[in-house]
């Protein structure tokens, strides 16, 4: 049957951090939106660690935040353990990090989607899209019900011909316990999407009660928790807007009552164990075809690639506040259960641990990004948005990012309006979404600052104030909260020139800043400010010649990032453009003069008769 | 549309053509940059005649400047015109200066670029402009390619490699500060970076002229034993270099000496006489010779007029051609000379060692095809090389930057932000290089992944 006769605006098939956000996103900006879940007891499950943020990824959660999203504050308020990380070097590279309860966290964002005006959630798992003169117009379930949508986002993890492993054992699935999408896939090549393969893992989880913690080394949270949500511009109606029905949420006071996590390490014993047993690892009997990500390696690999180094850092996670259920970070593995079992009591303190579920290595599809807009709108088919681990991303974060963007374009499309586009320059997702779409990837992609060519600018503190323009253009925050963050803008701005600007014993105040390690003493005013607007201005006056430096830079590169290449245009018909690189333009279809010249193989001379030829109005095509 | 708006400098002629050079500067700091250098308010359209001097101070050349106010001018930007004495080491100087006083070296084809892109040509001419860009870029990317599969590639690579491993050294404590890495050692990453700077400087000394400039051209002088050629290599150097004597093939090795003729820097090397039946020491400094003779640019065969027209091994008569070869009739003071056996394929001048008789013309002859070698390559390999002198100078820089930053114990995310500056330098010479190079070299150095 067909479900509905007037078509949803969006609909978003899958329910994970990507999903989520997109119908929040989509909803939230005023489209009627339908999410497909194949499972409404797992939306927005952590299937990996139960923690958000660090490097990099903290500040993309705070980014989000400043784009209306949920990810931070669903983290703050179900956060058990809150750590600023780097807070030896400077703001820029100082990411927020938190264990979260897993439970909380799912319930608490179920709870959200459920109270959603414009949104409704529907358990079905979708078995295929429906096409209509090259666009899609809405898609199969398995109940044989079809849903049509004027613009579909799928984010399908890594349930897109899931298939997991632990050792020669081999079930299909995207998540232990739960199903594999496979009929999707089929529906993807058939309207011209290439898919490739990717894998990656997860470790043994274990009781609590049946680990040693005596001679473990602990590890606390922060005293004083840094948050990821803006809560100075949120403020109690921000945070709680859903819930004006009156509805009681989960969630807890940010940062109380936080727990601890635990530290410990591999033995010789260990590496004996995994080395007699390589043989019977699924990755290292050529089981598995997919490629993994080289910063979360197996255990198997941490032991063969760099067997000089005697012993590996594993922490014991705990899952949340109601379970006893432990995540052992730096275990992943594909060995079969039996050397698991010995490897865990293999380890100081797990010596008489009870594994709740075994560690897996999971391989699934997904479509190679560069086939996608900056919008995340796929190229070969329109109306068809693509998020997450299916563009060959991994983590949370990024795919909350990206679902968040792709939900923000759905809506924006079947409204006519130009698609959010965040630039490199702006943001860890603009640097995300166009290392994407420009350049791709061969492994799951995760986000590092070291990606972002001017990481300076993004320090976590400054998201609100970086995308603000972006939220204001694209309706993504309340009036009030804009105010509010215009009232914020508005004082770093005040209080960096007055700083500047202001002499006290024949120095200005700026000079006072940068010139002493420790906070000098300022003026009672500027010290009532918000610490906020303090650590912002504080920021930008200390660093001051390195962020001119980059903004430099920024301008620049914005003269070429703003000439848009036409569609129409030909590359092989272009006089003097070299073959090779008419190539590589062909391929990747860059949209503007920038992302062109990001493209490996262009050199600034191809650029220069782009240029001109653009500048002349002459694409050869016409 | 928003167009680049930095002030861009190149050579605006070819090397050595004529008695003067002249530098292009286009942008928005010119007319800052001519108060600058001269001194005076520039007025637009009228040449001045001032001392050049460069940012410290010193004289570089009397020069002659035009001032033209955008968008009165080729560009459309403001642009001065600085005409020097041709010799391409004032004109380099003077490019040089351009660029320590904040301008870049303009790419292929860019100021016809501008010049276009500002509305100074019509739609029909983008095409030519085009053409152009390319022509330049074919020309400067083959010299490009040639030096870069050569010396300074390998050296560039060694850079690049050692930067990169540095830089991941630094990343991976800023990226993955939960990871058990070792204790971050500064004092040795300060020990490499300075190691780099050396590196960086060294080269930096090497390529501060072109490949020509740098070495000039180089010139073997060739012929029978005692046809004279150490003789000639004194005159033209103007003292006894060569050990000259009567005794043939006294110059077993060879010599190397380096002269100007007009704007042309010579490296002249003297070689062994070729005997047709040399001793096994002679056989020796002939293979020399026949080496030597494979790499040289230029000619002078040196032909003792009182002798029959002798006749070269193939291996060398192989290489020579009217435009590389000079026939040099040498002794025609002498009353049995008879230099009318001139060989007809190469163009030939009559002189005396001895008594400098037929040298006037001889200079003249050597600039002729010193100048259309140029002509053929000239310009673009001066242009390139200043454009690598420029980017090895911001590399060294950043540097000097990271060097004092680390010293200073400041966060080293602002290290890191020099040495990316660095390796962008680093990759104007060599191609673009890929940031996701150094998280390779970070994933293959550290066990990252928890």
């Amino acid at each position: 049957m067909i479900f509905n006769r007037t078509p949803f605006d969006v609909i978003v098939c899958g329910a994970g951090h990507a999903g989520v956000e997109a119908c929040l996103a989509a909803s939230r900006t005023g489209a009627s939106t339908l999410l497909l879940t194949g499972n409404i007891d797992t939306i927005a499950q952590m299937s990996c660690n139960p923690a958000i943020g660090g490097q990099a990824k903290g500040q993309i959660v705070r980014e989000i935040d400043a784009l209306g999203g949920e990810m931070a504050i669903n983290t703050d308020v179900t956060g058990i353990q809150f750590r600023l990380l780097n807070e030896s070097k400077g703001p820029a590279v100082q990411s927020p990090r938190a264990q979260c309860d897993k439970k909380a966290y799912q319930f608490r964002l179920k709870h959200t989607l459920e109270l959603q005006p414009n949104l409704q959630v529907f358990q079905a798992t979708v078995t295929g899209l429906i096409f209509k003169a090259g666009k899609v117009v809405g898609c199969q379930t398995n109940l044989d019900i079809d849903f049509l949508g004027q613009t579909v986002v799928i984010t399908t993890g890594t349930f897109l011909r899931g298939l997991m492993h632990v050792g020669q054992n081999k079930n299909e699935g995207g998540r232990l316990g739960d199903f594999s999408a496979k009929t999707l896939s089929g529906s993807l090549l058939e309207a011209g999407i290439e898919l490739q393969r990717l894998k990656t893992g997860t470790p043994p989880r274990i009781l609590g009660r049946s680990i040693n913690f005596t001679d473990l080394q602990e590890q606390k949270g922060d005293p004083e928790p840094t948050l990821f949500a803006f809560h100075d511009t949120r403020g109690p109606e921000e945070l709680f807007h859903v819930e004006r029905t009156g509805e009681r949420r989960i969630g807890w006071k940010p940062g109380s009552e936080q727990v601890s996590c635990w530290m410990t390490y591999t033995t010789p014993e260990s590496e004996r164990i995994v080395r007699e047993n390589l043989h019977r690892s699924a990755m290292y009997s050529g089981e598995i075809s997919g490629v993994g990500p080289r910063y979360c390696p197996s255990i198997e690999d941490k032991f063969v690639r760099f067997a000089d180094k005697p012993r590996h850092l594993l922490y014991l996670e705990p899952e949340g506040r109601n379970t006893n259920e432990y995540y052992i970070n730096g275990l992943s593995t594909s060995l079969p259960f039996d050397v698991q079992l010995d490897l865990v009591h293999s380890i100081p303190g797990l010596e008489k641990a009870i594994l709740l579920r075994p560690a897996y290595a999971v391989e699934y599809d997904f479509a190679p990004p560069t086939q996608m807009f900056p919008s995340l709108e796929s190229r070969k088919v329109e109306n068809l948005f693509l998020a997450g681990q299916i563009n060959g991303t991994s983590g949370y974060e990024e795919a909350a990012a990206q679902g968040l963007v792709a939900g923000v374009n759905a809506a924006r499309k079947t409204r006519g309006e130009n698609p959010m586009i965040i630039r490199r320059h702006e943001a860890y997702i603009g640097v995300l979404i166009d290392d994407l779409v420009t350049k791709g990837t061969t492994e799951p992609y995760r986000m590092f600052t070291s990606r972002a060519e001017h990481r300076l600018l993004f320090n976590h503190g400054s998201a609100e104030i970086r995308l603000f323009q972006h939220g204001k253009d694209c309706n993504l925050l309340s009036i009030n909260r804009l105010n509010k963050i215009e009232a914020k803008i508005k004082a770093v701005h005040h209080w960096q020139n007055t700083l500047e600007n202001t002499k006290a014993h024949g120095v200005t105040w700026a000079d006072t800043v940068r010139r002493s390690s420790s906070s000098p003493d300022l003026p009672a005013e500027f010290l009532a400010q918000p610490k906020e607007v303090r650590e912002e201005t504080l920021y930008r006056v200390r660093y001051r010649g390195y962020l001119e430096r980059e903004q430099r830079q920024i301008e620049k590169l914005k003269s070429v990032e703003n000439i848009r290449i036409p569609d129409s245009i030909d590359y092989a018909k272009i006089p003097g453009l070299r073959r090779e690189s008419a190539l590589k333009l062909h391929q990747h279809r860059p949209l503007n003069l920038g992302q062109a010249g990001r493209i490996s193989g262009v050199n600034p001379v191809d650029i220069s008769i782009l240029m001109v030829l653009i500048a002349a109005g002459k694409d050869p095509k016409f | 549309m928003s167009f680049p708006s930095d002030t861009i400098a190149a050579l605006a002629t070819p090397v050595g053509t004529s008695a003067i050079a002249v530098v292009r500067a286009s942008g928005p700091q010119v007319a800052a940059l001519v108060t600058g250098i001269f001194g005076e308010t520039p007025l637009p359209r009228a040449a001045s005649r001032a001392d050049y001097k460069d940012v410290r101070g010193l004289l570089v050349d009397d020069v002659l400047f035009t001032f033209f106010a955008g968008p009165n001018s080729f560009t459309g930007e403001d642009t001065v015109e600085i005409s020097c004495h041709g010799n391409p080491f004032i004109a380099q100087k003077i490019l040089e200066d351009l660029f320590a006083r904040g301008c870049r070296p303009a790419e292929a084809g860019e100021f016809s670029k501008r010049a276009f892109l500002n509305g100074r040509m019509d739609l029909s001419q983008a095409e030519a402009v085009m053409d152009l860009i390319h022509a330049h870029s074919e020309r400067a990317l083959t010299a490009a390619n040639q030096q870069l599969r050569g010396a300074l590639g390998r050296q560039m690579d060694a850079l690049i490699s050692q930067l990169i491993n540095i830089l991941a050294r630094i990343e991976a404590y800023i990226d993955f500060p939960e990871e058990d890495l070792p204790a971050e050692d500064r004092v040795s990453v300060l020990r490499e970076l300075e190691r780099l700077k050396t590196d960086t400087g060294r080269l930096l000394a090497t390529s501060h002229y072109g490949t020509m400039l740098r070495d000039g051209i180089k010139t073997v002088i060739l012929g029978e034993p005692n046809a004279g050629k150490s003789s000639l290599l004194n005159r033209l150097v103007g003292r006894d270099r060569a050990l000259v004597s009567a005794e043939p093939g006294t110059t077993r090795d060879y010599l190397e000496e380096r002269i100007l003729v007009g704007p042309h820097a010579l490296r002249l090397i003297d070689t062994a006489g070729l005997n047709s039946s040399p001793s096994a020491l002679e056989k020796h400094g002939i293979d020399k010779t026949i080496e030597q003779a494979a790499e040289a640019d230029l000619f002078l065969w040196v032909i003792d007029a009182t002798h029959p027209l002798p006749s070269l091994p193939s291996s060398v008569a192989a290489r020579l051609s009217s435009a590389n070869t000079i026939a040099v009739f040498n002794k025609i003071d002498l009353p049995t000379a008879h230099p009318d056996s001139a060989p007809r394929n190469f163009p030939a001048v009559k002189i005396s060692a001895l008594t400098g008789v037929g040298f006037d013309s001889f200079h003249v002859e050597i600039a002729r095809l010193a100048d259309s070698f140029q002509a053929e390559c000239g310009d673009e390999l001066i242009a390139i090389n200043s454009r690598h002198a420029y980017a090895l100078e911001r590399a060294n820089q950043c540097l000097d930057s990271a060097v004092e930053k680390l010293d200073a114990d400041i966060a080293t995310e602002l290290v890191a932000s020099d040495l990316r500056g660095t390796l962008d330098a680093f990759g104007q010479i060599s191609g673009r290089i890929d940031h996701e190079k150094v998280l390779d070299q970070l994933f293959a150095s550290f066990c990252i992944g928890k």
